[in-house]
């Protein structure tokens, strides 16, 4: 990996991330940073990144480079951290009900994305998947069953739905720039994910070392 | 030598991005111009348009205060400036100020641009340099516009008609 990707490319990719991120576009722009439980999915997110192999630390951070690639290696770590929590909070509804239950979502999903133990392409897949549903959760299911006006007809099952849910599922819905702001904060998270130094592939296209170990009946 | 140079640049320009990220989301700047003043006046380097404050002060002075603002505004578009906000609040003051009653909501956003200014200025302190002003502190401003919001007896003392405006 070259010094200008790790130095410059992947901290300013992941930055963006959390500033395209953080923004809430409707009557007044507000940033906001990411909350800490959010931040905490967010170590569950990079350690899974580097279970996977998406990320080999040891090509940033190591006794072999010198201070200040540490240095660039550490805050590509940081960035990833919270760019990564970032993105788990603009796909996470903005309140009531949906927020809850996309955040214990997101937890049981990283967990079980951990056990699973699944390589680096397969993670990238994942992530994917997951991110596109829930942006399509939050950016067009619940703000279409939010979003005030349009027909009768739409007015009415809108009510019906805000009377049975008891107003739950209702969400403020905010302008469209910050859907397309949050679809470009997801892509290039993903993207960031890919860019990141990784596992290099072991001889005979063994990447990890319990299938070495388990073909070698060990 | 090249690829330390690099690394060096990334991680300055990767703090300076940081710093921008967490300075905006203190701040909550609403406009470019809130970003592009906010950036400079850190730097020390935000300066008001002198011609604006110039057309503001005539148009003051000639007690249009709607034209005031808007060359006030023009002046300082990212509200950075405390000498200009006095003024912004002053001109509230006297668009709000009546004999018998005062406008509360002119006085309110009076109050709000006073604020602005106290915070702005360095030790909270501004004092102006103008004969026209009855009040040239921002403590005699904002006492003014607490004292035209608050509702008690004195509102129905007679010889308030009797008070001008500063």
């Amino acid at each position: 990996m070259t010094a200008l990707r790790e130095a410059v490319a992947l901290p300013v990719v992941f930055l963006t991330v959390l500033l395209l991120g953080g923004l809430r576009v409707a009557d007044t722009i507000t940033l906001t940073p990411p909350s800490p439980y959010m931040l905490i999915l967010g170590l569950l997110l990079v350690r899974l990144v580097v279970q996977s192999g998406a990320l080999a630390p040891e090509r940033l951070l190591s006794s072999s480079r010198s201070s200040l690639a540490n240095l660039n290696g550490a805050v590509v770590v940081a960035t990833l951290w919270v760019a990564g929590a970032q993105t788990l909070a603009v796909l996470a509804p903005e309140s009531g009900l949906p927020r809850l239950a996309v955040s214990v979502f997101f937890l049981l999903l990283l967990l079980n994305t951990a056990a699973a133990s699944p390589d680096r392409t397969r993670l990238l897949r994942s992530f994917a998947v997951t991110f596109g549903a829930a942006y399509v959760l939050k950016f067009v299911v619940l703000h279409e069953l939010s979003a005030p006006g349009g027909s009768r007809l739409g007015g009415a099952l809108r009510a019906l739905v805000d009377g049975v849910t008891l107003g739950a599922l209702i969400q403020e819905v905010p302008s469209r720039i910050t859907a397309y702001t949050a679809l470009s904060a997801v892509t290039l998270f993903l993207l960031g994910i890919f860019l990141l130094p990784h596992r290099r592939p072991e001889p005979g296209g063994l990447t990890r070392r319990h299938d070495i170990r388990t073909l070698s009946g060990i | 030598m090249r690829e330390t140079a690099t690394r060096a640049a990334g991680l300055g320009l990767a703090v300076a991005y940081a710093g921008l990220i967490g300075w905006m989301t203190a701040r909550q700047p609403q406009t470019i111009a809130d970003v592009t003043g906010g950036l400079s006046a850190a730097a020390g380097l935000y300066r008001i348009d002198d011609q604006a404050f110039a057309d503001g002060l005539r148009f003051f002075r000639n007690d249009q205060f709607t034209e005031s603002r808007l060359a006030f505004e023009r002046a300082d578009p990212a509200d950075r400036d405390a000498e200009t906000q006095f003024y912004i609040a002053y001109s509230f003051y006297r668009e709000g100020w009546g004999r018998v009653y005062h406008d509360d909501r002119l006085y309110a956003a009076g109050l709000e641009a006073i604020d602005r200014a106290i915070s702005l200025a360095p030790g909270k302190r501004i004092v102006i340099d103008d004969p026209a002003l009855g009040m040239r502190t921002a403590e005699e401003l904002k006492a003014e516009l607490q004292a035209g919001l608050r509702r008690d007896a004195s509102d129905f003392n007679p010889m308030r008609l009797f008070q001008e405006r500063k």
